[in-house]
C-alpha cells in the first residue's frame, strides 16, 4: 500500500484569520484504501484544514493536490464532504433533496436516481424516500446526509464527525460503510476529537493542536513507538513486592485494572515472574499500548 | 454551468411549490384592488342612498335650473368618455385631480332635489322647521338662495355632515352653472344659445409625438403599477433574504460551496426566484387580460386598456430593480443570522426604493422635469420612476435605454461585490458581520 501515489498532498499548507492563525506548516500525505484520521481536540484547525482541501477556502501559502493536481473547482466533483455541521433543506423530500445534491456533483438523470435509490436500501431509507426532511429523526438526517457525501461516488471521502448524533446500531452501519469503501480502495479521511473512534477505525493517523501538526503515521507504528512498557494487572493477594521502586515507577487504577509503570530496564516478564513466585493469583496480566489519548496528551505536553 | 442549472430549478420548483406562493398570487391582486381602487372608491362614496336637499329659492328664478344641474350632473362624465370608446379614459398626468373627482362623481349617490317656498312664513320659522327635518333624518340638508343671489348673494348650505367634500362641490358648481345661465338669459341670450355655449369641451392630450398621447392609462393605474414594482420587488428581496439565510443558519452553505463556485451559486439563487415572481407576474397580467375582456364584453366595470408593449416594460423594469435590491438582500443575509437583524441591515437600502416610490408622486405630474430624468437614471430610484415616466409619458428611447443600461451595469457590479462577500459570510457563523470586517473580505478574497 505504501507504494501507491496518494490521493491528496498537503505542502506547507498555511492558513490564518487576520491575526489567528488556524493552520500553521502543515503537510500531509493520504493514500488509497486507508483511512486517515485528522485527530484534535476542538478548535485545533480540523475544520479549516478541511475547507481548504475542498476548496471552499484558499491557503494563504502552501498546495493542496488532489490526484496529483493543484486543487481547483473542477477536481471539487472527485470529492465528498460530510461536514461536521450537517445542513439539509428541511422542507425538501429525501429523494429530491439527494437529486439535487446529485447533480450538485455533476451526477444526473437516471444514474443519479438508480444511485439514490441503491443507497436509501443501504442505509434502510427507503421508505423515507418521499418524506420531508424534516419529519425525520437526527440519526436518518445524518444518514442522507451521508448519502449526499457519496453519491457521486467520489474518491476521497470527507467525513468530520461522522458518528455525532448516532445510535450503536446505526453506528455500525456507518462504520461498515465505511470499511466497505476502504476496501473498494477510496481513500478516507475521518476528522473526530474522539479518539477512540480513531483508534478503532484508522489505518494512519495525523494529530493537530492549536493549528501545528503534532504527530503523524500508520497508528499501529505510532502505538508501538510509544509504549511505553506498562502491564495491566488484576490479582488476589499482597500486593507489597509492587512497591519495589526498582521494579516500578508508578501505577493507577484503571476500572477495575491496576495499571503499573514498570521501572526502568525491567521487562514485563520478569514482573510476571516476581508475581508468580509471590503467590498472588493472577487474573489478568496484559501488556498496555497507550491509547491515542496518551499519546496526544503526552505531545502536547512536551510542545508546551 | 449545469450547476448553476441545478441551483435554478430546486429554487424554482420548491418555491412555487408553497402555499405562500399560492396565497401570494391569489392575494397579490385583491391587495393592490384593496390599495388603489379602495381608498377612492370609499372617498367618494357615499352610504345611505340618494342625498336628499330641500332648496329655499328666495330669487324664484333659477330652483328649476339648480335641480336640473344637480340630477343630471352626474351624468357629464359619461357623456365624456362616449366619444372615445376605443381608447383608454385619457386621463393625463395633470388631471389627476379632475380624475379623483370623476371618481367620486361616479359612485356618487343621485340628488332627490325638494323646493319649498316661503310663502306666507318667516325664513327662520321654515328653517326651524327644516333643522328639524334633519333631525329626523328625514332630510339630509338644505340651501337657502337668498334674494340677490343673481348679484352677489352667498348661497347657504346646511347639511347634517357639511364637511362632506363631494357634496359640497357638487352643491356649489350646481349652483355656479345655474347662475350662470340665468344671467344669461337675464341679460337678453336666448336660452338655447346659454346651453350650447355651456357644452363642456373635451380636452385632447398630446404627446411629444403628436400624436394624442396613448397608453397614459389613469393616475390610478400608474399608481398601481409603481406600487407593484415597488411591493413585488420588497416581497422578493425578502425571500432571497430569507432563503440565504436558510442556507448560511442550517450550514447547507459549506456542501454548496464544496461543490461550485459562490457567483454562480448567488446567480442561481437569484435567477430562480427570479423566475417565481415572473410566474407569479405572469399569472396575474394574464388574470387581468382576462378580467379586461370579460370586462369589456358588456360590464359597467371600466378596466383601463394596457398596452402590450407596458407589460414588456414593467417585466424589463421589474427585473433590474429585482436583481439591484435582492443582490443587497442576499450580501445582508449572508452576514447576518436572524431574518430580523437582516431586515434592520437592509433598512437603509430599502429606504432607497421607497424613495423611489414617492418620488414617482412627483414624476407622475411632471414627468418631463428634469428632477423626474435624473431620478430615472438613478438605479436605485430606475425602476419604479422611468416606469412611471414611461406609463405617462413615454420618453425618448435614449433615455430608457441608458436607464436600463445605468440600471443593469450596477446589478452585475453589486452581483461581482456580492459574490465576493458572500462566501466568507456564509461560512461565518454566531455573529453578525460588522462592515469593517466586510471591507476586509473584499480585499481578502
Amino acid at each position: 500500500m505504501d507504494e501507491s501515489k496518494p490521493t491528496l498532498v498537503l505542502n506547507h499548507v498555511r492558513k490564518s484569520f487576520g491575526d489567528f492563525t488556524a493552520v500553521s506548516d502543515l503537510s500531509l500525505q493520504v493514500r488509497p484504501g486507508r483511512v486517515f484520521g485528522l485527530i484534535g481536540p476542538n478548535g485545533a484547525g480540523k475544520t479549516t484544514t478541511i475547507r481548504m482541501i475542498v476548496n471552499i477556502t484558499v491557503p494563504d501559502s502552501g498546495t493542496v493536490e488532489l490526484l496529483g493536481q493543484r486543487m481547483t473547482t473542477a477536481l471539487q466533483d472527485r470529492i465528498g464532504y460530510l461536514p461536521e455541521e450537517r445542513g439539509l433543506y428541511k422542507k425538501m423530500k429525501v429523494g429530491e433533496q439527494l437529486r439535487f445534491f446529485a447533480e450538485l456533483k455533476d451526477v444526473t438523470g437516471k444514474e443519479a436516481d438508480a444511485r439514490i435509490d441503491k443507497w436509501l436500501a443501504k442505509l434502510q431509507l427507503t421508505d423515507w424516500k418521499d418524506k420531508r426532511t424534516k419529519e425525520l429523526s437526527k440519526g436518518m438526517q445524518q444518514k442522507v446526509q451521508f448519502i449526499t457525501a457519496v453519491i457521486h461516488d467520489p474518491d476521497l471521502l470527507i467525513l468530520d464527525e461522522p458518528f455525532s448524533g448516532l445510535d450503536p446500531v446505526n453506528v455500525d452501519i456507518m462504520k461498515d460503510t465505511i470499511l466497505e469503501l476502504r476496501n473498494a480502495n477510496k481513500t478516507i479521511i475521518l476528522s473526530t476529537h474522539q479518539m477512540e473512534i480513531a483508534e478503532k477505525l484508522c489505518d494512519d493517523v495525523c494529530m493537530i493542536n492549536r493549528s501545528h501538526k503534532v504527530l503523524d503515521g500508520k497508528l499501529r507504528e505510532i502505538r508501538r513507538s510509544f509504549s511505553r512498557n506498562a502491564v495491566a494487572l488484576q490479582f488476589e493477594g499482597d500486593d507489597g513486592l509492587l512497591n519495589d521502586p526498582e521494579l516500578v515507577a508508578s501505577m493507577r487504577h484503571v476500572g477495575e485494572d491496576l495499571e503499573v509503570l514498570l521501572g526502568p530496564g525491567v521487562s514485563p516478564q520478569s514482573l510476571l515472574k516476581r508475581l508468580v513466585d509471590s503467590g498472588v493469583v493472577i487474573r489478568k496480566f496484559e501488556l498496555v499500548e497507550p491509547t491515542l489519548h496518551d499519546i496526544f496528551i503526552e505531545k502536547v505536553r512536551e510542545a508546551a | 454551468m449545469k450547476k448553476l442549472f441545478a441551483v435554478v430549478k430546486r429554487e424554482y420548483i420548491q418555491r412555487v411549490r408553497t402555499k405562500f406562493f399560492v396565497i401570494a398570487t391569489v392575494l397579490g391582486p385583491l391587495l393592490m384592488a384593496a390599495f388603489t381602487v379602495v381608498p377612492a372608491l370609499l372617498m367618494g362614496m357615499k352610504s345611505g342612498g340618494p342625498t336628499r336637499v330641500v332648496i329655499i329659492d328666495q330669487t324664484g328664478k333659477v330652483y328649476a335650473r339648480v335641480a336640473k344641474e344637480l340630477q343630471t350632473g352626474r351624468e357629464r362624465p359619461a357623456k365624456r368618455e362616449t366619444p372615445r370608446p376605443t381608447t383608454q379614459p385619457a386621463v393625463g398626468p395633470g388631471e389627476s385631480q379632475e380624475q379623483l373627482k370623476q371618481a367620486g362623481r361616479m359612485t356618487e349617490a343621485s340628488f332627490v332635489v325638494e323646493e319649498v317656498r316661503l310663502g306666507d312664513r318667516s325664513l327662520e320659522d321654515v328653517k326651524k322647521d327644516l333643522e328639524s327635518r334633519i333631525q329626523r333624518h328625514d332630510i339630509d340638508g338644505y340651501v337657502i338662495l337668498p334674494p340677490d343671489l343673481l348679484k352677489d348673494g352667498r348661497p347657504e348650505f346646511r347639511a347634517r355632515n357639511a364637511a362632506d367634500l363631494f357634496t359640497k362641490e357638487t352643491i356649489e358648481s350646481s349652483i355656479s352653472k345655474a347662475v350662470r345661465s340665468q344671467r344669461l338669459v337675464d341679460a337678453g341670450i336666448k336660452e338655447e344659445a346659454v346651453q350650447q355655449a355651456s357644452e363642456p369641451v373635451d380636452l385632447k392630450p398630446i404627446g411629444e409625438t403628436g400624436q394624442e398621447s396613448k397608453g397614459e392609462g389613469s393616475f390610478f393605474f400608474v399608481f398601481g403599477l409603481g406600487l407593484l414594482i415597488y411591493m413585488s420587488t420588497l416581497l422578493y428581496g425578502q425571500v432571497v433574504l430569507g432563503a440565504v439565510i436558510e442556507e448560511k443558519e442550517t450550514r447547507i452553505a459549506e456542501i454548496l460551496f464544496s461543490s461550485m463556485r459562490s457567483f454562480p451559486l448567488m446567480m442561481g439563487k437569484l435567477i430562480g426566484v427570479s423566475l417565481v415572481a415572473l410566474t407569479q407576474m405572469g399569472i396575474w397580467g394574464a388574470a387581468f387580460l382576462a378580467f379586461s375582456a370579460w370586462a369589456a364584453g358588456g360590464s359597467s366595470i371600466t378596466l383601463p386598456h394596457v398596452p402590450p408593449m407596458v407589460f414588456v416594460y414593467f417585466g424589463v423594469f421589474f427585473l433590474m430593480g429585482y436583481f439591484i435590491y435582492s443582490t443587497v438582500y442576499a450580501v445582508v443575509g449572508s452576514m447576518v443570522t436572524t431574518t430580523q437583524e437582516g431586515g434592520q441591515l437592509a433598512m437603509p437600502v430599502v429606504l432607497m426604493l421607497v424613495a423611489g416610490f414617492f418620488l414617482s408622486f412627483n414624476i407622475i405630474r411632471s414627468p418631463n422635469s428634469s428632477l423626474a430624468f435624473w431620478a430615472s437614471m438613478f438605479p436605485f430610484f430606475a425602476p419604479i420612476t422611468m416606469l412611471v415616466r414611461i406609463v405617462t409619458e413615454t420618453p425618448p428611447l435614449w433615455q430608457i435605454v441608458l436607464s436600463l443600461v445605468i440600471g443593469f451595469a450596477t446589478a452585475i457590479g453589486l452581483i461581482w461585490l456580492a459574490s465576493r462577500i458572500y462566501r466568507i459570510g456564509m461560512l461565518m457563523t454566531g455573529k453578525k458581520a460588522t462592515i469593517p470586517e466586510v471591507m476586509r473580505w473584499i480585499k481578502q478574497s
